[in-house]
């Protein structure tokens, strides 16, 4: 049995059952029926989410648990074989979808517990069809090495066939004979394909499935004419091509549909056979999942359980299907289908991950290695429940400590993905599959800001002129579509992904030049008044704490409670990569000094500025750095941190007796809420008060 | 997978299977199955012994009825055996009927397996002669071996087989032997005839044993070669004219059927005796020595207390114990005195005893008996009826042909103990009962039938076997049958004295019982 997902009961649960019982019909990691929950029409299952939430650790579970035990098919539409044709194949005679299939009817032949190989002759012909139109000027090896692979489909891998010979290879020189001989090429190697599946074996099953064409639109009646219908259509490109492959996607679905039917094969086979589809947001998942919709739609059913996997919420592509989160199908999906092709699908949510999760999760991988007692909840207010985040900060977890002391060290550290690679530093490993490759560079500049046009600042400041407003544009409907949310005042939504970039953009040159330029021009970028709080906030990140404690002082006698608070946590969320001079060396060295002055141990060397409440200013500049330390997602939170905030909190709601309640409620909810691994959020939060830009009180 | 227990394997490997699970549902019925097959005979152990035969519970004893060539383990009778079985090969089928040979072929008693291997082959050569030397005449004739056990214990099981055998294609008609007249016999007798089966008694003599005691006839269908001990006490009394002075009853007590009837005969010769009979008391079987020994030393004594005209001891018992006695008679105190011991044909079974001391019979004693048959009989008598010696020369002939193929090798034959004469006219009386029963244009005659047929065996339908005429009375029972009284002789034999006959003389040339 393979490693244990956490999280995902709600689909591999077996006792009550979750989704993948009931869609597939059998226990998984068991040879055991289950009664499906749809047993004669099934959705379309796509999960959906965002990078590193656990879509292709899913999918790989699935087929770890179901492999062997009813046919199932992994493809990863990404991978490079999908991409375009190989050598020496021509354009016309090659689709995604097309490998697609090919791929899919190899891995759901293979035998399992009780029930022999899966035959696919209808699937077969129509590839052998489609290949064939490639043939024009091809040399004899090459249509044998492509006929060969597609041939293989028909292999029942008895002791029968085995008596009679391979017969792939007998009826590839056929074909080869027939595509390379005087007569009319496309014709000749259909005809003598047919032929061989209608006389290799005498079986009534394949008598069926060599007319099976007939019944192509304009066939006629004959089997041979419709596969030549279907190779003109499929060569001709655009829709004709998507008619063809919705064909051939209907061939495998009746090559499975005549696996299954019968006495006998009712008899040997369990459940449903399983096709799963990852990253089906690139081709050939869209053609595959629009022709299996399509026609389920127009009612040619079949009875195999799709599960895909997309980045994004396919707003678009999908736009009628049924919308679960991932927690609403534990029990039952309530899908039913409607008019609209989309409507067979059932898009289903992949959550992030609770705090239990991480804790068990980061326990799996850790071992036998002690962890701190908070790391598990810092990991997963870092992360904001990211599996593959919790999974890498554990894995470098396993690896580095106890030398390293913070998450931020964790992250910086080396990780090795296997014992034979070279480590490479936990927040590339992670970035590198977190962030669409190809705008790694522009997002790690971008990061640091908060909206369009302090993006589109950074990128004068950072980017070459060619990143003008509307690549910036561009690149925030992608993270949209990437499946990473909107949020308002982040140019980066997703925090966990917005503090790797800013890591990366502060580690990005040896003297941090990037970082200090992204911070000083969007310091430089709010220069009035009314947007003090982004200023002081870039100017924390840079290291420069007096303008900040200057204005939170000030403005503690004047400001509104609220605002006040919102204020400091704003600033305080400020990134912190310790303190460098102006030449952007290590001042005091690698290390946090923020703990020393939230808990005054510099207070003696601090001289107030003339005519400040020295007391108050050293108290909000204490108050600064603790919040400042606590809200930092990549520390652990520090209790002793934690009791000066309450302590801070506390002398400060003296003072104001107007705001006394609400510093009051800070003073207990904070500390609190920053040991338990939660963000600090305000008691006004929720209130919808307050102005957007600044709600947000963490990184 | 591999970690995964047996349980869970048979679980989903098999059974959540449905073909694999019919499969395996029908071969483990099929595994039961066989398991019960296997163990069955395992857990009952074999009791059969041959086709036919079988240990019954509690026995160690092979009883039944043979079909084949089983000898009963005893060596002695494999020859004769072996060509019962070729000749009874040798019929066609539907041609043939079957008599069983009905004797305690299981006795571990060396004399009474002398008696019965002589008594097969005697029937062994009356059936050859039947199947050979009768122009054909219809029905073939099959022999077969019946077992009751050595006492006729299991008698039951052997009559029931029997009985199944009647209607089956075995086509049995008549059960011929019988051996000797015990209480075991006698009910199988009465149940074979309860159920119509026609037996001929061969060596039966008691008188209840026997139709017409008291003018009943208890056992429907029963003929007899041997005259009843009456006849044959009379006969004995015809010859020794004993009287009531001279004689002294030794007497077998309880007794069975045959020592009880030769007692009452005896008795009756002696009336008004001054000397008391005296009892002995044998083991239930009565070819077991048992504590008898004593009991006749303790009778000699009493014999050479007797008045000197005493010279005859009416013995009135079986064999074994005859022979106690006679032992015993040769140790007595009384070595003058001249002694002469009459008793029924059991005395037979002593004439190749070798336990039996032959020195006695050297001082001053000689056993005289009746004899069933003797083969000296009509070589030296001259009766003109009743007998004669071309009918014993008949078998004589067949009996010289039987020493090699094709009809014998039958094993070493004698014929001066007469069992072998008795067998042969035993048989040859069913065979006559039986081809006499067959109906018109049939070959096979119905069961009951032959019974039908003794009262008719008399005058011109007589059989004239090698022991005499058989004549039967409407009873069953031998008329006026010749009685040879033999003496045992010092050599190991006997000695033939002279034919006696129940009527005090042969019977007329007809041979036709007068009206009782």
């Amino acid at each position: 049995m393979g490693r244990h997902l956490h999280g995902r009961g709600a689909l591999f649960d077996a006792d009550p059952a979750g989704l993948a019982p009931r869609l597939v019909g059998l226990r998984p990691h068991h040879h055991r029926g289950h009664p499906v929950e749809h047993p004669q029409e099934l959705p379309f299952v796509v999960l959906t989410g965002a990078r590193g939430l656990g879509k292709s650790a899913v999918l790989g579970e699935l087929l770890d648990a179901y492999r062997g035990h009813t046919p199932v098919a992994l493809i990863d539409c990404a991978e490079p074989q999908f991409a375009g044709p190989p050598a020496e194949r021509p354009a016309e005679s090659w689709s995604p979808v097309a490998q697609g299939l090919l791929v899919i009817a190899e891995q759901l032949a293979a035998p399992v517990t009780g029930a022999g190989r899966i035959t696919f002759p209808r699937l077969m012909s129509g590839l052998v069809a489609v290949a064939a139109g490639g043939w024009g000027d091809a040399d004899s090896e090459r249509i044998r090495r492509e006929v060969e692979r597609i041939l293989l489909l028909n292999e029942s891998g008895s002791w029968v066939s085995g008596l009679a010979g391979r017969w792939a290879g007998k009826v590839a020189a056929k074909v080869v004979a027939a595509a390379t001989g005087t007569g009319p090429l496309l014709s000749g190697a259909i005809e003598a394909t047919l032929e061989s599946v209608a006389e290799g074996f005498t079986s009534r099953r394949h008598q069926k499935a060599s007319v099976w064409y007939r019944t192509y639109p304009n066939a006629g009646g004959h089997a041979q004419r419709g596969l030549m219908l279907l190779s003109g259509h499929f060569r001709a490109g655009g829709t004709s091509r998507e008619h063809a492959e919705r064909y051939l996607v209907r061939a495998l679905l009746a090559d499975l549909t005549e696996a299954y039917a019968g006495v006998l094969p009712r008899m040997q086979r369990l459940g449903r056979p399983l096709v799963l589809i990852d990253n089906a947001q690139t081709a050939p998942g869209p053609g595959l999942v629009e022709a299996v919709l399509r026609d389920r739609a127009e009612g040619v059913t079949d009875q195999v359980a799709f599960v895909a996997a997309r980045r994004g919420e396919g707003r678009e592509s999908l736009r009628s299907a049924v919308r679960r989160e991932l927690a609403e199908v534990a029990r039952r999906s309530g899908w039913a289908p409607e008019a609209a092709p989309s409507s067979r699908a059932l898009l289903v949510a992949l959550a992030p991950l609770t705090p239990d999760d991480t804790l068990h999760l980061i326990g799996a991988v850790c071992g036998d290695t002690p962890v701190p007692p908070q790391l598990p909840h810092a990991t997963h207010r870092l992360t904001g429940g990211n599996p593959l985040g919790i999974v890498l900060l554990a894995e470098s977890a396993a690896q580095n400590l106890p030398g390293a002391s913070s998450l931020g060290e964790l992250l910086t550290a080396g990780v090795r993905p296997a014992e034979d690679r070279p480590a490479v530093p936990t927040y590339q490993a992670l970035l590198d599959r977190l962030v669409p490759a190809e705008h790694l560079e522009e997002l790690t500049v971008l990061a640091a800001a908060h909206d369009h046009d302090s993006a589109c600042a950074l990128a004068a400041a950072l980017l070459p002129d060619t990143f003008g407003p509307a690549d910036v544009r561009a690149l925030q409907t992608r993270l949209a579509e990437e499946g990473l949310p909107t949020v308002p005042g982040r140019f980066v939504g997703d925090p966990f992904v917005r503090t790797l970039l800013l890591l990366r953009l502060h580690l990005r040159d040896p003297d941090h030049a990037s970082w200090r330029t992204a911070h000083e021009t969007l310091s430089a970028h709010y220069p009035d008044p009314e947007h003090a709080p982004y200023r002081l906030h870039h100017e924390l990140a840079l290291g420069r704490t007096e303008s900040a404690v200057a204005h939170l002082r000030d403005g503690f006698l004047s400001l509104d409670t609220r605002a006040w608070l919102r204020t400091l946590r704003f600033v305080a969320s400020a990134p912190y990569f310790h303190a460098h001079d102006a030449e952007g060396r290590d001042s005091t060295g690698p290390g946090d000094r923020r703990a020393a002055v939230a808990l005054g141990r510099t207070d003696a060397g601090q001289e107030p500025p003339e005519g400040v409440d020295a007391v108050l200013h050293l108290r909000i500049r204490r108050l600064l750095h603790a919040v400042w330390l606590l809200a930092d997602p990549l520390v652990l939170p520090d209790a002793k941190v934690c009791d000066r905030l309450r302590f801070e909190l506390e002398q400060l709601s003296n003072l104001r007796p107007a705001g006394n309640a609400l510093l009051w409620r800070a003073s207990r909810d904070w500390p609190a809420a920053a040991l338990a691994g939660r963000p600090m959020d305000g008691p006004d939060d929720g209130q919808g008060a307050g102005g957007a830009d600044d709600r947000s009180g963490e990184a | 997978m591999a970690r995964r227990g047996v349980g869970t394997w048979v679980r989903e490997s098999v059974w959540e299977i449905p073909l694999r699970r019919y499969l395996a549902l029908l071969v483990a019925a099929a595994l039961v199955a066989g398991l019960v097959f296997a163990v069955r005979p395992l857990l009952r152990d074999d009791r059969s012994c041959a086709p036919g035969v079988s240990r019954p519970e509690g026995s160690d004893e092979c009883v039944g009825v043979a079909t084949g060539s089983y000898d009963f383990g005893q060596t002695r009778l494999r020859d004769v055996v072996r060509a019962i079985r070729r000749e009874n090969d040798r019929l066609k089928p539907g041609g043939y009927v079957t008599v069983a040979l009905l004797l305690p072929y299981t006795s571990t008693s060396a004399t009474s397996l002398n008696d019965i291997l002589h008594q097969l082959q005697g029937a062994y050569l009356a059936q050859y002669r039947a199947n050979h030397d009768s122009n054909g005449e219809a029905p073939a004739i099959r022999l077969v071996l019946a077992n009751p056990g050595a006492t006729g214990g299991h008698w039951r099981q052997t009559v029931d087989q029997l009985t199944r055998m009647t209607t089956s294609a075995d086509r049995l008609r008549a059960v011929a032997g019988v051996g000797q007249s015990t209480d075991n016999a006698k009910k199988a007798v009465r149940e074979l005839t309860r159920r119509h089966v026609p037996v001929v008694g061969s060596s039966i003599t008691a008188d209840d044993l026997a139709n017409g005691q008291h003018g009943q006839d208890p056992y429907p269908g029963l003929a007899r070669v041997s005259p009843t001990n009456t006849d044959e006490a009379r006969a004995l009394a015809s010859f020794a004219r004993v009287s009531a002075g001279k004689a002294l009853l030794v007497y077998d007590k309880p007794g069975d059927p045959y020592t009880r009837t030769l007692q009452r005969s005896f008795a009756a010769l002696i009336k008004g005796s001054p000397y008391e009979p005296q009892p002995f008391t044998p083991p239930a079987d009565r070819s077991q020595e048992g504590t008898t020994a004593n009991t006749f030393r303790q009778i000699t004594h009493l014999v050479c207390d007797t008045s000197r005209e005493t010279d005859t001891i009416l013995f009135a018992g079986r064999h074994t114990q005859l022979r106690q006695f006679i032992n015993a008679l040769g140790g007595r105190g009384c070595q003058d005195r001249r002694f002469t011991v009459l008793t029924g044909d059991e005395a037979s079974y002593l004439t190749h005893e070798s336990e039996l001391d032959r020195t006695a019979l050297r001082h001053r004693l000689a056993v005289r008996y009746t004899s069933l048959a003797h083969p000296d009989a009509w070589a030296r008598d001259t009766a003109r009826t009743g007998g004669s010696a071309a009918d014993f020369g008949a078998l004589n002939e067949l009996l010289a042909g039987a020493r090699r193929a094709p009809v014998g090798p039958i094993g070493s034959a004698a014929l001066d103990d007469g069992q072998l004469i008795t067998g042969y006219d035993t048989l040859q009386l069913a065979v006559h009962g039986i081809r006499e029963a067959v109906p018109d244009g049939r070959k096979i005659p119905g069961l009951a039938d032959v019974g039908l047929q003794w009262p008719q065996v008399k005058g011109s339908l007589r059989v004239d076997g090698a022991s005499g005429w058989i004549c039967l009375d409407v009873h069953g029972n031998p008329y006026d049958k010749a009685v040879p009284i033999v003496e045992l002789t010092p050599e190991g034999g006997a000695r033939f004295v002279r034919i006696a006959w129940p009527e005090g003389k042969p019977p007329a040339k007809d041979c036709l019982p007068p009206s009782p």
